[in-house]
């Protein structure tokens, strides 16, 4: 009793900091005592309604005094209850309706405790009012909050059969109800993909078991049959006693970020796979040149860095060709000080020792900021290549040795004739370099040919190169040309176009040969043969007067002899008069013989003029003048012919007064060579009344003795017989002419000769 | 060819005669060989003559004494191609030189090459006599020689090898006893070479054996090896 007095006391009485506590707690509360008589009642309950709590304990009506305060359908209930309660001694709980402050009725929950003394006798009974449908309010806003959660959210019992699923899961799982129907744990393995289900299984048995946070992830099916990924957390709620009360768990569907990632790691792999398969090599470095990344294909090739290796620098000194790093890490750390891209082609060496040409690209990788993030350096094997390119390096130096060192001036020309290269041999022999020839001073070729080739050849040379360029015909030809010490020196030049496939001219290729020596070797050869030819002359000259001497000898020689012998026989005693017939015999015979020799050679000095032809003397001086031409051009002998054009036909033996007219213009021209600087041959031919007169004129240093050079074996020249003037003199006069020498005003010498315009009378 | 038999040479004093001399005439000119022939049988020789040198070597006048007069210059083997191939063979037999035409550097070759006269047609015949006459005394006194040579070389192939080395020795002047110890002998068996090598040479004294020595060709003088 003291007890409840204190409670009550102190409920009643005053506001004990436990009422205090009481009113403060969501709620109304109430207190009894043993009898079931209000004591105490949360006072904000009643106020509203406008009674007190005595009017709770009032009469002794059968009815309870709180009566009013609920809903009249449940009343009997309520009070047959409470009745029990007391009678029995035992808890008391009811749901019932309450009048509430706007006197409309409220489902509330009424409980009350009986509290009992030391001696367990009941004191007093505690109780509480909950307003029911605030609750309820609260437990549908709470259930809405769990299936709304856009999650799956579960409970399993501590041996892990699910109590709860939410909403949510179970539609996912096609469950009816979220509490009724759910199938057991065995059911929810079932559900979960059969390449995951060992590990859910373990995994979970592992938690269950060990108390620790599940934590999993994998494929659960949907009602519609598809699995979707799911990332599952559990964790257990556990008593003040620690011992798990429950497993509460969400799952979240993470299918859509697992695809994602999936797909990423995918892509990703398609990427390194097809790094990997590209031909190149990949390196990537950080911005502070360690290295990042290199692609497998370059550790297959190159080899695995070396541990010591740390950044940019070490790989390089270490893989690349010690000739190659200075230039490759110079224009790598250029590249990077300036973060600008650079390229290198250098010798890295492979796994196996070899050292094979690559060339590397490397190529910053910025941020939004413009911050390098990451150097990548991409190499390819360049090693054929540069093995072809040096093979044609090393063709292309050995064609252009083979031009420059030629024994012989190359020059390559335009199709219009420009020339566009010349060997070195031309250059040092013209003296000067294709560049040094201005484009103002109108085209090279031109320049060229104007500065170089000799005034008498320019002419003609530049007629076949202009024949040739527009024909594209070869071109061929010996002419002089100078030399850079103003030498001219004869050279062969020969030209041939070279053609596209289309057949258009697309260069001219051009050979030049120095044959100054062959050319003057062949005037040489050409004077010695003349000299031979003069003193095999001679020689057979010689001959002759031997082999004459010898034809007359022989009989003399036996005449003699056989006269001695004859003379002896005669002297003997007897005389041999046998032997004497015999040697006078002899002797006649070989006197005769020596007379008939005398005569042969009579007859053939003798001349027999043969029947003449008339013939048109111009056309003899024009012969000879071709057929000496060769030695004129080569004395620079100029030669001036004077033929008048009204000159009769004459009778004369062709070739006698040609061999003449021979004589008497080489006489001239060797009388003038050394003699004259500027030699000039004059050939003139006029009628002078009955005869024809011929003119021969040098200007040689004359003839000092007129007369005497037409003896036979006079001569002023080192070799000859003398005989040239002699010869021609008898020929001219067994032409009814005559031949003489006169000095002329040039200080050199005429030669001329007649022949008479009508047949002389037949000796 | 032969032009001239000797029969026709009466004053040949024994035409037959292997001992007698003949004027061998090599001449491409008929009219020459004849008149030269001529000539020579109207002295008294004998002669024969040929146009070419081929004629004369194929006939075999070539072994018997005398002399030969050829042309310089002949179609063929010339007369100075015959000098060279007859001194070749150790033919001495004397050669008159007789040219239409002689030069100076063929003369000298020829006078060189030991011709006995070089001489230009037509040539005066006392002239030509007189080379003739020059030519065969000298080939008279070369046979002489050559026979005397032959003798002495016949009978040295008597002697034993140590006979002729022994003889040799005494030829250059060495003494017995320098011979006796050159050839590490006694002085008597020396001796006894000696006067056998001379007996067999036909030889008295020392001047005999030297100056038959000196005939001898350098090879045949030359004693077996020791």
């Amino acid at each position: 009793m003291a007890m409840l007095s204190e409670v009550t006391g102190t409920m009643s009485d005053e506001p004990t900091r436990a009422a205090m506590m009481v009113e403060a707690v969501v709620g109304n509360a109430w207190a009894t005592d043993a009898a079931g008589r209000f004591v105490y009642i949360t006072p904000g309950m009643l106020a509203p309604l406008g009674i007190v709590r005595e009017d709770l304990n009032g009469s002794d009506d059968p009815a309870f005094g709180w009566k009013p305060l609920v809903h009249p359908n449940d009343y009997e209930a309520a009070a047959a209850s409470w009745r029990q309660s007391l009678r029995d001694e035992r808890a008391y709980d009811a749901t019932h309706r309450l009048r509430a402050a706007d006197d409309t009725f409220r489902w509330g929950r009424c409980s009350g405790r009986p509290v009992r003394d030391s001696e367990n006798r009941i004191v007093g009974w505690y109780g509480a009012v909950l307003d029911w449908e605030a609750i309820r309010e609260r437990d549908r806003e709470l259930s809405q909050l769990v299936d709304m959660v856009p999650s799956h959210v579960w409970r399993l019992t501590p041996d892990g059969e699910p109590t709860f699923f939410n909403r949510r899961m179970a539609d996912y799982l096609g469950l009816e109800s979220t509490d009724t129907a759910l199938g057991g744990l065995a059911e929810l393995i079932e559900s979960v993909h059969p390449d995951e289900v060992c590990m859910f299984r373990e995994t979970l048995g592992r938690s269950l078991a060990s108390g620790e946070p599940f934590s999993l992830r994998y494929r659960l099916r949907r009602a519609d049959g598809a699995y979707r990924w799911m990332s599952s957390r559990a964790e257990p709620l556990r008593d003040h006693a620690d011992c798990i009360l429950q497993w509460y768990g969400v799952c979240h569907d993470i299918d859509d970020q697992v695809l994602t990632e999936e797909a990423l790691r995918r892509s990703k792999h398609q990427l390194e796979q097809m790094i990997d398969a590209l031909p190149i090599n990949i390196l990537s470095f950080d911005p502070a040149r360690k290295l990042t990344y290199a692609s497998k294909r370059y550790l297959s090739t190159a080899g695995m860095p070396g541990e010591h290796i740390q950044d940019f620098e070490g790989l390089a000194r270490e893989v690349s060709h010690p000739d190659d790093f200075p230039t490759m890490f110079n224009r790598a750390s250029a590249g990077f000080a300036n973060s600008e891209p650079f390229v290198n082609r250098f010798r890295r060496r492979c796994m196996d020792g070899v050292y094979r040409w690559i060339e590397a690209r490397a190529q910053a990788l910025r941020n939004a900021n413009g911050e390098i993030v990451q150097w990548y350096i991409v190499s390819i094997d360049i090693e054929e290549e540069m093995q072809a390119q040096e093979a044609l390096r090393e063709r292309e130096r050995f064609v252009w040795q083979l031009v420059e060192t030629l024994p012989a001036m190359v020059d390559c020309a335009s199709p219009d004739g420009e020339p566009v290269y010349r060997s070195q041999q031309l250059r040092e022999f013209l003296g000067y370099e294709l560049e040094g020839l201005l484009d103002t001073n109108g085209s090279r070729l031109m320049q060229t040919l104007d500065a170089g080739v000799h005034p008498d050849d320019l002419a003609a040379v530049k007629k076949d190169y202009a024949q040739c360029l527009r024909t594209g015909e070869p071109y061929a030809r010996r002419h002089r040309l100078r030399r850079h010490d103003c030498e001219y020196r004869w050279v062969e030049t020969r030209a041939a176009p070279m053609r596209s496939a289309d057949g258009a001219i697309v260069q001219w290729n051009v050979i030049c040969l120095d044959i100054d020596a062959e050319v003057r070797a062949q005037e040489d050869l050409h004077l010695a043969q003349e000299r031979l030819a003069r003193a095999s002359q001679a020689a057979s000259l010689a001959e002759l007067s031997a082999s004459i001497a010898h034809e007359v000898n022989q009989p003399l020689a036996a005449v003699v002899w056989n006269s001695h012998a004859c003379q002896r026989w005669l002297a003997a005693s007897p005389p041999n008069l046998d032997r004497v017939h015999v040697t006078v015999e002899r002797i006649i015979r070989d006197a005769n013989a020596a007379a008939e020799v005398v005569s042969r050679i009579r007859a053939l000095f003798k001349q027999t003029v043969a029947p003449h032809h008339r013939a048109a003397i111009a056309d003899l001086i024009s012969d000879v003048g071709r057929l000496l031409g060769d030695r004129t051009s080569r004395m620079r002998v100029e030669i001036e012919t004077d033929v008048a054009a009204d000159l009769p036909a004459v009778p004369f033996d062709f070739v006698q007064i040609q061999q003449v007219l021979v004589n008497l213009m080489r006489n001239a021209i060797e009388a003038m060579e050394g003699h004259a600087p500027k030699p000039r041959l004059g050939v003139r031919a006029v009628c002078d009344g009955e005869v024809l007169r011929v003119e021969v004129s040098d200007n040689g240093p004359g003839v000092l003795y007129p007369e005497k050079i037409f003896d036979a074996f006079f001569t002023t020249k080192q070799s000859g017989m003398g005989m040239g003037l002699a010869i021609c003199r008898s020929i001219i006069e067994s032409h009814g002419g005559r031949l003489w020498a006169e000095r002329n005003r040039a200080g050199g010498a005429t030669f001329a000769f007649t022949l008479p315009t009508h047949a002389p009378e037949p000796a | 060819m032969q032009q001239h038999s000797l029969r026709h040479a009466p004053s040949s004093p024994d035409p037959v005669g292997a001992e007698q001399p003949i004027v061998v005439v090599v001449d491409d000119d008929l009219t020459v060989r004849e008149g030269l022939s001529e000539l020579i049988l109207s002295v008294g020789l004998n002669v024969v003559a040929f146009a070419s040198t081929q004629d004369l070597l194929a006939s075999g006048a070539m072994d018997r004494p005398g002399c030969l007069i050829l042309d310089v210059r002949m179609p063929g083997a010339s007369g100075l191609d015959l000098q060279h191939r007859l001194a070749a063979t150790g033919d001495a037999k004397p050669i008159i030189f007789l040219s239409g035409h002689g030069d100076i550097p063929m003369t000298v070759q020829a006078m060189k090459a030991g011709a006995v006269d070089f001489l230009t047609k037509p040539v005066r015949d006392q002239a030509l006599l007189d080379a003739i006459a020059t030519a065969l005394d000298r080939d008279r006194s070369q046979r002489a020689t050559a026979e005397v040579a032959r003798h002495n070389a016949d009978r040295l192939k008597l002697l034993t090898p140590r006979e002729h080395q022994v003889l040799a020795e005494v030829a250059r002047g060495r003494l017995n006893k320098q011979i006796a110890y050159d050839f590490g002998i006694s002085e008597v068996t020396v001796k006894l070479h000696r006067s056998k090598a001379m007996r067999k040479m036909q030889l008295a004294t020392v001047g005999a054996l030297i100056r038959a020595w000196e005939t001898l060709p350098a090879h045949v003088r030359l004693p077996p090896s020791r």
